[in-house]
């Protein structure tokens, strides 16, 4: 009977775990925080930013004020490809930094968050 | 000889039952963290800060000029869809495959904004589409 016991195993672990599958893409550099965080409010200049940033990706009229957008997303695809039923998960996550300039050039605002960082591989579709 | 059929029957159930249900798929995408009216409940009118607002939730999506100062918005998606194939069902006895796919698809795209006075306080807040989370269903009718 050790045959057929080997054979239930294997038969049920073939159907239930038939297949996974990562995938991941990403829009956008990522956006350097060294460079984020050396920006002073009412000290770096426009050429400074554009120095250390490069050119955004979007430019903004704000209220008579020039705003420059960064933007970078980051997509986590997990699947969980079994012969019952196939689950696939996409999580997908942006970073956003503002740099608000005022007339003279000079920075006024920064406005930074990193959501992408604790983006994970997920396969549950439920829940949260 | 009974028990080794017995067993034998409940493979074979278990194999035929892969096999029916294989069509089905439950996807689900989200993009970036959808959020709730708890989430936001901290915002108040008059008091709250842009710095607050995006020190809590993070840095919005786009910025833009109001009538009043700057609007915020923050945009999220969770979307979900589910699929079953019963064309399956006919497959061990067809010379074709043939498909009966029931799916559907809840797109669940909202946005949160919040308008600012020119010094950066928040004058109001609202959800875009007040989307309810509805559970995974592939009856599309």
């Amino acid at each position: 009977m050790q045959w057929f016991h080997t054979v239930l195993a294997l038969t049920l672990t073939a159907i239930l775990f038939h297949g996974c599958a990562f995938s991941r893409g990403t829009l956008g550099d990522d956006i350097n925080a060294e460079a984020v965080n050396s920006i002073k409010k009412g000290v770096t200049t426009k050429a400074e930013v554009l120095t250390s940033l490069g050119a955004p990706d979007r430019v903004l009229p704000l209220n008579g004020r020039d705003v420059y957008q960064y933007y970078r997303y980051d997509g986590k695809v997990g699947s969980l490809l079994l012969i019952i039923v196939n689950f696939s998960r996409v999580s997908i996550k942006g970073d956003d930094l503002f740099v608000m300039l005022n007339q003279s050039g000079i920075v006024e605002d920064v406005i930074w968050s990193k959501r992408t960082e604790n983006l994970e591989f997920r396969f549950w579709p439920f829940g949260d | 000889m009974l028990r080794s059929n017995g067993r034998l029957t409940i493979v074979l159930l278990f194999v035929l039952l892969g096999a029916l249900c294989s069509a089905c798929n439950v996807v689900r995408i989200t993009l970036n963290t959808p959020l709730t009216p708890d989430d936001v409940a901290f915002i108040v009118p008059g008091q709250t800060t842009l710095l607050e607002v995006v020190d809590r939730l993070g840095s919005p999506d786009s910025l833009n000029n109001s009538e009043t100062g700057i609007v915020s918005v923050h945009r999220f998606l969770d979307m979900k869809y589910a699929r079953v194939n019963f064309g399956w069902l006919a497959r061990p006895w067809s010379p074709v495959d043939p498909d009966l796919i029931f799916s559907r698809t809840g797109f669940g795209t909202d946005a949160f904004q919040v308008f600012y006075d020119s010094n950066g306080i928040v004058v109001q807040h609202s959800f875009l589409r007040h989307v309810v989370d509805r559970p995974f269903h592939p009856y599309p009718f």
